[in-house]
């Protein structure tokens, strides 16, 4: 399939701190990609490249089968970027706003009203155009600040962490746009530390931590090859972790119950449906392997700031 | 680039906190000094008591009433021990006491002592007023001479003659339109809060930089040189108003003689230039706002004070005034009075006009080089 993005070898660093070291991967062109990882991880520097804010110290990126590093500006002009700060003027209006972002893309004259008036029932803020920013809401700053990026029609939109501090309503309206952009053939290059985001919007993921890509695919590989299948029992009776259990890979607390990791599920059910406690339990199932699960594995459950 | 120019002036516009700063703070400074030093010029007044009176000491009082800048005052109390305590207290600064048979006295050739009580610590304040009894004292000695010779001689042209004084000194005012407080206080404070701009394009550089905007526009085709010119000009355009404004106050609430309008406009280009060439350079300088503010004080108020703004140029110390020619306040303040007091034209203040222009230039090359580093330290 046709790559919109593909980066080889990308390194950073600023001073001694090594933001990126030796990060590759692709984008397939109309795909949504979402880029995982913690706080600090390269996540940022990742997109902030990619949009021309800074330049890489080291690396290959091309974007629309051209090179970034020389087409920097053509390119720009194809991509919209929408950053993880609200970046608006607060005293001017959600229409003035969009006209100066309309404005820096060169778009101008009639074709500007109608892309600002279409981009506003995008956003679903039709009726709150000539308001000033400042009267918003988190979450309708959000949708304006998403809107800024997609006066231009851009073939590849780049969001890093666009629904920080925002109510589900307006999340909810996020994913949608992100949706109808998707089917319009947009590619999105997602970066997020939200597992369930990248879960309902993504196609591909990669997840970064350290500066480098530790694991990349489609929800399906990743959940395959870095989750394990387990059985989760909860019951009054069962206050010691079991032991003995056939194939248990791993046992753990969870919640109120025991987590146990095993390749063999339905032995294992068994084996409690079997047992003296059986009469006491109040859950036992087959635990679906999460993508959060897959995250926490790979980058730890060390606080990150 | 027109884009930014238009989309800053918008935000100037709703910033209330913009205009106080450039347009009524000056409008006050300018008023309030305006009033106190004014076309209605400086009065010293003399506070006397006639112990005598009688029609010569009335007529030396009235001789002190008659003298431009001076107007007298009876004490009320006639009691000299109070007056001079009000004198100790700091109450009053001189007194001046006629004292009794002062008519009888000088009708009898006789030396008269007429005392003159002052504050020691107010020199400037009495200085004229001792000035000028001197003055009246030399009249006496000179009108009693010459009845004398004319006494001995009986010939008036001649007795004339003998007191003429060997050096006479001839005032001759010459290429002044017009000069008063006023031609020095309006120039003053318009190119001294022209300087302040420098606040508000701080304000607005650091305000672009911390809130992601700078970042978020280079992730457009945008061109950063179209950047600095188009946070730039709405600068510029604003120091133009704001020279407009406060000349135009003074013209026409004070009757400030302008001068040739266009050696103004361009003296007005030029600092306008001047002004935010330095602080597009500040702006980009600075690590904060704090800093930012403390520098453009320090370039505003202590050029106005190197520059001659608040006080006239010539009455500052000899090496204050040479230090004072490499600040830009002082070649505005010198073009504009070149212009207002002497009547000069643009060929006649080119000098200041390139300095002012240099200064700019300057400002403007600095802030194209460190235009990199100010956006190396953006949030993104």
């Amino acid at each position: 399939m046709e790559k919109a993005l593909s980066i080889q070898d990308l390194q950073k660093s600023y001073g001694q701190k090594k933001a990126l070291q030796g990060v590759t991967f692709s984008v397939k062109k109309g795909a949504c990609f979402g880029l995982l990882g913690p706080n600090g991880a390269g996540k940022s520097t990742t997109m902030k490249i990619l949009t021309g804010i800074v330049g890489a110290d080291h690396g290959r990126i091309e974007i629309l089968e051209m090179d970034a590093t020389k087409k920097g500006r053509e390119l720009r002009q194809r991509v919209g970027y929408v950053p993880q700060s609200i970046t608006l003027y607060e005293k001017l209006s959600a229409y003035d706003n969009l006209k100066f972002f309309g404005e820096m893309y060169g778009i101008r004259g009639k074709l500007l009203q109608q892309r600002i008036r279409e981009v506003l029932i995008q956003i679903g803020l039709q009726d709150r155009g000539k308001d000033a920013v400042e009267t918003f809401s988190g979450g309708m700053k959000r949708r304006v600040n998403i809107a800024a990026a997609l006066l231009h029609k851009p073939e590849i939109l780049i969001l890093d962490e666009p629904t920080v501090g925002i109510d589900p309503q307006s999340r909810n309206h996020i994913f949608d746009m992100i949706r109808i952009l998707k089917k319009e053939g947009v590619t999105i290059i997602y970066s997020t530390h939200y597992m369930e985001e990248v879960e309902v919007l993504c196609d591909d993921i990669a997840i970064i931590d350290h500066g480098k890509i530790i694991a990349q695919g489609n929800l399906q590989e990743l959940l395959t090859e870095y989750s394990q299948r387990a059985v989760y029992v909860e019951a009054p009776t069962l206050k010691e972790a079991p032991t003995s259990l056939p194939g248990a890979i791993r046992t753990y607390a969870q919640g109120d119950g025991w987590m146990i990791e095993t390749e063999r599920l339905q032995e294992t059910m068994l084996y409690f449906l079997q047992s003296d406690t059986s009469e006491d339990i109040k859950r036992l199932e087959i635990v679906r392997p999460s993508l959060e699960h897959v995250f926490l594995s790979l980058t730890g459950t060390q606080l990150r700031d | 680039m027109w884009s930014i120019v238009v989309k800053e002036l918008k935000i100037v516009l709703r910033e209330k906190g913009s205009f106080f700063f450039l347009l009524l703070m000056p409008i006050l400074f300018i008023a309030l000094f305006g009033s106190v030093f004014g076309n209605t010029g400086t009065t010293v007044t003399v506070n006397y008591l006639d112990r005598d009176g009688t029609k010569a000491s009335k007529q030396l009082i009235k001789e002190i009433d008659q003298i431009d800048g001076f107007k007298v005052k009876k004490q009320s109390s006639t009691s000299l021990d109070k007056q001079i305590k009000e004198i100790k207290e700091g109450k009053k600064t001189s007194l001046l006491v006629i004292p009794e048979n002062f008519e009888k006295d000088m009708q009898a050739g006789q030396s008269v002592k007429v005392k003159f009580y002052r504050d020691s610590t107010a020199d400037q304040s009495v200085a004229p007023i001792r000035s000028v009894l001197e003055n009246i004292s030399h009249g006496y000695k000179d009108h009693k001479l010459s009845t004398v010779l004319m006494t001995v001689t009986k010939d008036a042209k001649k007795v004339k003659e003998m007191m003429a004084s060997p050096v006479q000194i001839q005032e001759i005012k010459e290429n002044v339109k017009s000069v008063n407080a006023i031609s020095q206080v309006v120039p003053g404070y318009t190119v001294m809060f022209v300087f302040f701009i420098m606040i508000t394009m701080i304000r607005g550089f650091f305000r672009e930089k911390d809130s992601g905007m700078v970042a978020r526009l280079h992730s457009t085709p945008m061109r950063s040189i179209h950047y600095l010119i188009g946070m730039w000009i709405p600068a510029l355009i604003m120091v133009l108003i704001q020279c407009t404004v406060l000349l135009s106050f003074g013209y026409f609430v004070y009757d400030l003689h302008l001068g040739d309008g266009i050696a103004i406009v361009a003296i007005v280009f030029c600092l306008a230039i001047c002004g935010t060439g330095l602080g597009l350079a500040l702006s980009m300088l600075v690590r904060g706002e704090t800093q930012g503010i403390a520098g453009t004080q320090l370039i505003a108020l202590g050029g106005a004070v190197l520059g001659g703004l608040w006080f006239p140029f010539d009455l500052l110390p000899a090496f204050a005034q040479k230090v004072g020619h490499f600040t830009p306040q002082f070649w505005a303040q010198k073009s504009f009075q070149d212009v207002m007091v002497r009547g000069a034209h643009v060929g006649d203040v080119l000098q200041g006009l390139g300095v002012l222009l240099s200064f700019g230039l300057i400002g403007l090359v600095i802030a194209l080089l460190q235009y990199k580093r100010y956006l190396r330290s953006a949030t993104h």
